[in-house]
């Protein structure tokens, strides 16, 4: 039997972060899209736990076990919970502007666009750089997808945490642990974000009986 | 000896500048009397103020002030931001009394929610002022990120269709935007780290060692960094096109607030892409980065042209004016001359000055009249007399006319255009500022002088209105006939930071 080699173990660890984020491009109930984010993130937390037993960083370890209490466990836990209390009776993304096949079509043209846009910058550096960047840049693109392409503000919650997640990926495959005050900060920020994004769904579902928003277009100048 | 003292003082004053604003917060909290709440706020921002001056009195004699192992530094570049944060605050914090205490009257807001408006008040201060003084470039946009969080709280402070639609477009654009903003810090932090080819550093992502490095960067990753940079700052500064929040987000908010965020916010953002382009430009020379500012500054201001001449909502003319602004300091920046860096510089604080004028007595005129509909608004200076004389002042101001002080400082910016020979971009900024001239002018004329259209008890709203419109009346009229030697001396200070791309010149 053949180990697989650190540098094999990148590309499947990849792999898989892209696969699960396929998982939010195709998921439509709310439930199922935070538990598809859960999903993303319990791989991302493995993927930093990795490149610190690569590298040998041991603040990465923190980094990762951060990763996997404050965005695994904690921020699904408030989504649930705001998808559950919510009044508005259909949970799920309905009317949506593309349909399944068409959304993990356009994903995909995004993942092969970060490929090429890595292999346009032409960084020369070292294997975890190269196998992360282009998936980083692919979250993103992605995370920016789900957030234009989906009418239901909860949804474009996720769509912004998954660009974040993405952000989060880069920055620990360019830096490997930039530092660990940051990385904490961010994380805060991150949280207090869900919870003021939390605030806003509940009196949007509150004054427009529903979290769509294709009600939030009255505010233009040509009227 | 004497230079340890020193030190210690700064250090001193730098953290009570940024500890004031959260102890108040933390009273605030658990004090919710309006009368004290209230009391505590205006307090801490006049002793912000108080802070902030001096610490700006020392960077003029200092020049660079680095404290805590070079964790916070302070230059004259910062002091300018400081500047505007703590006066614009302050006189909001008075503002804010006469503001909130009328719509607490009218029981639009009730007691918990004049608490939690003092509390994001106060918390708004803390995060503008980490921005200026954090040498860390992480940190700095960290907390650029919470204005933009603890903003949204503010906003959404009133439950209306409108201002919870206001809020969730600046939440998702403004953090959508700050995200690239991270990925080119980063993107820094790399360049820095593969350039000095030492061990990756807490260091490596501070200010001052990114530019001591930069001779060496790798132009072309620079360069691309610089555009996540410049992209993602500028959504939050208000850049066109990615501007597009800007006039939900500073028109639904209360209208103290909405003169902290034109006036201050856009200011703390554009402080982040100086930061950069003062990288960039020592890296890679500045034309690259000039480029790219003069053509999202002209592109804003012509974006600002259309949409004020058609526009009917007064304070939704004023937050694209603010596009405007920006626009120009970012065309002003871009000239790249000591005039046009000097002029833009000084438009930072002319226009915050004007801005928070315009905002304050615009709120107290959309509070009297009961609406934000500019047709529904004439007479004011029959109704309100020293409002509408603010409103009129402020108005003239903004739109450039002599002898106030954006007179001065646009004039500074346009000669230096023609002096560095962008014919096009000059031209092209004249002839917007004329549109937007004349449109404003018809608007402000409309609003001030006409006939009221039915009987109003004339009088303005109470001292504490009034007073902050009148210092900044003054400061509109004495900045335009000259500049006090020590601004000028911060200014010229920071011109030269921008130039040389070096602090020890």
């Amino acid at each position: 039997m053949i180990l697989p080699t650190p540098i094999d173990l990148l590309y499947i660890s990849a792999a898989i972060l892209l696969i699960s984020t396929f998982g939010l491009v195709i998921k439509r109930g709310f439930i199922d899209l935070v538990r598809a984010y859960r999903y993303q993130t319990i791989v991302l937390a493995g993927i930093v736990a990795l490149i610190a037993s690569i590298t040998g960083i041991w603040e990465l370890y923190i980094v990762s076990a951060l990763t996997l209490g404050i965005k695994a466990i904690a921020i699904p836990k408030i989504l649930f919970y705001v998808t559950n209390k919510l009044d508005s009776p259909i949970k799920m993304e309905i009317n949506s502007y593309l349909n399944i096949r068409s959304s993990i079509l356009i994903s995909a043209l995004l993942v092969a666009m970060s490929y090429f846009i890595t292999l346009q910058i032409g960084i020369q550096s070292d294997d975890v750089i190269q196998v992360f960047l282009p998936v980083s840049l692919a979250l993103f693109f992605i995370g920016l997808f789900i957030i234009i392409s989906r009418r239901k503000a909860l949804n474009q919650i996720v769509g912004l945490l998954t660009i974040e997640n993405g952000l989060f990926l880069f920055a620990v495959a360019l830096t490997h642990g930039f530092s660990l005050i940051i990385e904490i900060g961010l994380m805060a920020d991150i949280v207090v974000a869900v919870i003021i994004s939390s605030i806003l769904l509940f009196r949007m579902s509150k004054t427009f009986d529903s979290i769509d928003i294709s009600n939030l277009e009255s505010l233009r100048d040509d009227d | 000896m004497q230079v340890e003292l020193f030190s210690s003082l700064e250090s001193m004053l730098i953290i009570f500048l940024i500890i004031t604003p959260v102890i108040s917060t933390i009273l605030v909290t658990f004090l919710k009397r309006k009368r004290i709440i209230e009391f505590i706020t205006m307090a801490s921002s006049f002793l912000i103020l108080v802070e902030g001056l001096i610490l700006v009195s020392f960077i003029i004699e200092y020049k660079t002030i680095s404290v805590f192992n070079g964790m916070f530094y302070v230059d004259s570049l910062s002091g300018i931001i400081i500047i505007t944060i703590s006066i614009v605050g302050f006189l909001s914090s008075l503002y804010s009394v006469n503001y909130m205490g009328k719509q607490y009257d009218k029981l639009i807001i009730d007691s918990k929610k004049l608490v939690r408006y003092y509390q994001g008040f106060n918390l708004f201060l803390f995060t503008m002022l980490l921005v200026p003084i954090s040498n860390n470039m992480g940190i700095m946009w960290i907390a650029i990120e919470a204005t933009t969080l603890v903003s949204v709280l503010l906003i959404m402070l009133y439950v209306k269709q409108s201002s919870i639609e206001a809020s969730w477009k600046y939440l998702l654009i403004a953090t959508v935007g700050l995200s690239l903003a991270l990925f080119g810090t980063i993107f820094f932090y790399y360049v820095n780290t593969i350039s000095d080819g030492s061990e990756e550093s807490l260091l490596a992502m501070n200010w001052t060692n990114l530019v001591e490095n930069a001779p060496i960067f790798d132009p072309n990753l620079v360069k691309l960094a610089f555009i996540f940079i410049i992209v993602g700052f500028g959504t939050k500064a208000g850049l066109a096109p990615m501007h597009t929040w800007l006039p939900d987000a500073h028109s639904e908010a209360p209208s103290p607030i909405s003169a902290l965020l034109s006036g201050v916010l856009l200011n703390c953002a554009f402080y982040g892409i100086l930061r950069f382009h003062i990288i960039t430009g020592t890296a890679i020379g500045p034309h690259f980065s000039n480029t790219l500012l003069i053509i999202l500054g002209v592109i804003s201001i012509g974006i600002a042209a259309a949409s004020i001449t058609f526009q009917k909502d007064i304070k939704r003319m004023l937050a694209f004016s603010s596009v405007e602004h920006m626009g120009i300091i970012s065309v002003a920046i871009g000239f790249g001359s000591v005039l046009g860096i000097f002029g833009a510089l000084l438009h930072i604080i002319n226009h915050a000055v004007v801005k928070s004028l315009l905002f304050f007595s615009g709120g107290s005129i959309t509070q009297k009249y009961e609406t934000k509909s500019m047709s529904k608004i004439s007479g004011v200076i029959r109704t309100m007399p020293i409002t509408g004389f603010a409103f009129l002042i402020g108005g003239l101001a903004i739109i450039g006319a002599p002898p106030f002080n954006i007179f001065m400082s646009e004039f500074l910016v346009l000669s230096s255009g023609f002096e560095s020979e962008n014919f096009l971009a000059s031209v092209l900024v004249i002839l917007f500022l004329a549109i937007i001239f004349a449109s404003f002018g018809k608007h402000l004329l409309k609003m001030i002088f006409g006939n009221p259209e039915h009987k109003m008890k004339k009088g303005d709203l109470g001292k504490l209105s009034i007073i902050p419109m009148l210092i900044l009346i003054s400061i509109t009229f004495i900045m335009g006939v000259y500049v006090p030697d020590p601004l000028q001396t911060l200014i010229e200070d920071s011109t030269n930071i921008l130039l040389m791309g070096n602090i020890s010149q």
